[in-house]
């Protein structure tokens, strides 16, 4: 993509009167690290980039913001927030649209197609990080790393986030603004996180997630950065009644993941990001893919890709299975 | 005292008798786990992801039991003796300073408890991480304040320092197994140490900050510092001088127990008062008021800032909030 015409097209929509701010990417402050920008004038547009270190899914930000009770007078700020996405971004404002969690009238959606992200650990590991901020690009296929004015050509498959692995949406499923050209879907990859824990008996599934689990401190990095737990009185924070105890230790962290990944059910839609932020790496993905999957081969619904649908787990039609009722 | 690495599974297996616990790998991300006999842990890591202020503060700790309808409490046993082997010098002085806290107006029994059982061995760091800025804020990659004992990696041995008598013991019961240190080793310490502070790239300047973050309270720059924030508990609970606590009471059936617990000023719940309104209502002030702690409340409290430098926030914070550029901000605003 044209980073040019990125950030031109981000300044025209940013000077918009019905438009409060852009939520996009911008270079972080050090190493290979991405920082969400908020963007409120053509100087905050010009640093805007768009590259293979954005994993980070913005739509969390939608719903993440908050409203401050309007003083008695005056009037609420109705305008619209853009938004920069990718395919699976996009996914989740879509799934938003469906949960009338967001209006559409309330947000310009910027669509970038995303030709796949690097992992950051992955990248981590085999190019440790500097101090100095490193430039990565798609390049033919694979990424390019400029660190420190040397080149390194890195074959896609090396560094592929496994999310992208696994993604059958890289072009934005709706969007208001698409920059650049769509791309063409790739072959997916086999999911072997969940065939690794579908392929332990219970006892070893059991004590896999009791691992997993045990090492949680419940700082809540993966509900946070979700965009789709948006719920404003979480359970999480109820004191009373305490659905789930504060104590950190594995009957309460088991509560929480279980509640946590059920709620997603039929909503998650993949971006990965709860894996992604998770400071003790507990593979949450592999707990929302499971769920996803059962969703579509039971229901055939896969959430965040019609706006138009109902909601997975707020509707009911008589042929639904019901073989897991006892 | 040197200990040359020959003899590192001898000077570990001395150790048993009290419960052990060292940074261990297992494929994943560095913690602190229990070493079982026999078992010799390697200390090459950079740092823990969750750091060892569990030690002396645990996540939950339970501060009595008792049966609901009755008045009679149960205080907790308190009597196992810990080592913690291989603590960074950050992370024992984030100890040392949180313990002004817990000494302040009354005398933790809990924490002050923990920590007359607890031994802490710490471990020099010769390649300090890339967001590591503990010089700025007092420490250094060799300081031995709030352990026992600090051992330096001399490449095929080991420098010990006995800090404390408690350090001195561990030296007592493995003296068979150590050389008196000469003047190669000393010059040798000096070599390491000193390589190892040049390898610190980023650095923060606190001059003035404590005094004039007060006078920057309305200031724009905490709007774009928290702008990202999404409102989780990593840079807290991560921190190893982050100390808030709540306390809770938990019931299963007639049985309860009061427990303290993390808590952290950038989870809204924080600081919400029970007729709803929420003092620090956003992540502005949530974020404010975490910088003011640490470099301006703790400051004018206890002559020390509340930050060792350790990095773990800005390594681990999903959306590069970063705590060094927050100050280079403030310093900027000042």
């Amino acid at each position: 993509m044209n980073l040019g015409q990125l950030r031109k097209i981000a300044a025209e929509v940013v000077a918009r009167e019905d438009v409060k701010y852009l939520i996009g990417w911008k270079q972080g402050s050090y190493g290979y690290r991405i920082a969400p920008g908020f963007v409120e004038d053509a100087a905050g547009a010009a640093e805007l980039i768009f590259s293979p270190l954005c994993t980070a899914n913005l739509a969390t930000y939608l719903t993440l913001v908050e409203k401050l009770p309007v003083p008695r007078g005056q009037e609420a700020d109705k305008r619209k927030v853009a938004l920069m996405v990718k395919g699976c971004d996009s996914r989740a404002v879509t799934q938003l649209l469906v949960e009338k969690g967001i209006h559409r009238d309330e947000v310009v959606v910027i669509g970038c197609p995303c030709p796949g992200m690097v992992d950051p650990a992955l990248l981590t590991e085999k190019y440790p990080e500097t101090e100095e901020t490193v430039e990565v690009k798609w390049s033919g296929d694979g990424f390019l790393l400029n660190r420190s004015g040397e080149e390194i050509k890195v074959p896609r498959d090396e560094l592929l986030a496994e999310k992208c692995r696994l993604c059958r949406y890289p072009n934005p499923v709706i969007s208001d603004i698409l920059l650049g050209e769509a791309v063409e879907p790739w072959e997916l990859a086999e999911d072997n996180g969940v065939a690794e824990v579908e392929g332990k008996d219970v006892g070893g599934r059991w004590d896999y997630w009791e691992e997993q689990f045990a090492k949680c401190v419940r700082c809540y990095s993966c509900r946070n950065v979700c965009p789709l737990c948006y719920c404003q009185d979480c359970i999480l924070d109820r004191l009373n009644p305490t659905w789930v105890n504060r104590a950190v230790n594995f009957s309460e962290n088991t509560s929480f993941h279980i509640a946590r990944a059920f709620h997603l059910a039929g909503r998650c839609i993949g971006c990965g990001e709860c894996e992604r932020v998770c400071p003790v790496n507990i593979p949450l993905g592999r707990l929302n893919r499971k769920l996803a999957r059962e969703v579509r081969d039971k229901y055939g619904f896969e959430p965040g890709v019609d706006p138009e649908a109902e909601p997975f787990q707020a509707s009911f039609k008589p042929d639904d299975p019901g073989d897991f009722i006892l | 005292m040197l200990l040359n690495k020959d003899k590192w599974p001898e000077f570990v297996g001395r150790l048993a008798g009290k419960k052990l616990l060292a940074p261990q790998s297992g494929g994943d991300a560095v913690r602190f786990a229990p070493v079982s006999d026999g078992e010799v842990p390697m200390l090459d890591f950079k740092n823990t992801r969750v750091p060892p202020k569990q030690a002396l503060f645990p996540q939950t700790e339970t501060m009595y039991r008792f049966q609901l309808g009755t008045e009679e409490i149960e205080l907790p046993q308190l009597d196992e003796e810990t080592i913690w082997l291989g603590v960074r010098p950050c992370d024992a002085r984030a100890m040392a300073i949180v313990e002004k806290l817990f000494r302040w107006d009354i005398d933790d029994p809990y924490y002050l408890k923990r920590r007359e059982l607890t031994t802490l061995v710490g471990l020099a760091c010769n390649e300090p991480g890339l967001n590591c800025f503990c010089p700025s804020v007092g420490g250094g990659p060799a300081s031995t304040e709030g352990l026992d004992l600090l051992m330096i990696d001399l490449d095929d041995r080991y420098l010990l320092e006995a800090i404390t008598p408690k350090g001195e013991a561990l030296l007592d019961v493995t003296g068979d197994l150590l050389d008196e240190v000469k003047a190669d080793a000393v010059k040798e310490k000096e070599k390491v140490v000193s390589a190892a502070e040049k390898k610190i790239k980023r650095t923060v300047d606190t001059e003035g900050v404590s005094a004039g973050l007060p006078g920057l309270w309305e200031d724009p720059l905490w709007r774009r510092v928290s702008a990202a924030c999404l409102g989780c508990g990593t840079c807290t609970y991560l921190c190893p001088t982050c100390h808030c606590f709540d306390i809770q009471d938990e019931t299963e059936g007639f049985e309860a127990r009061r427990c303290r617990m993390w808590d952290s000023c950038m989870f809204e719940e924080y600081t919400v008062h029970t007729s709803g309104h929420n003092p620090r209502p956003t992540r502005r002030e949530r974020t404010r008021n975490r910088i003011n702690h640490k470099y301006s409340y703790y400051v004018d409290k206890f002559a020390v800032t509340a930050c060792v430098g350790c990095g773990r926030c800005v390594n681990l914070c999903p959306v590069n909030i970063d705590i060094i550029e927050i100050l280079r901000q403030v310093k900027e605003a000042l």
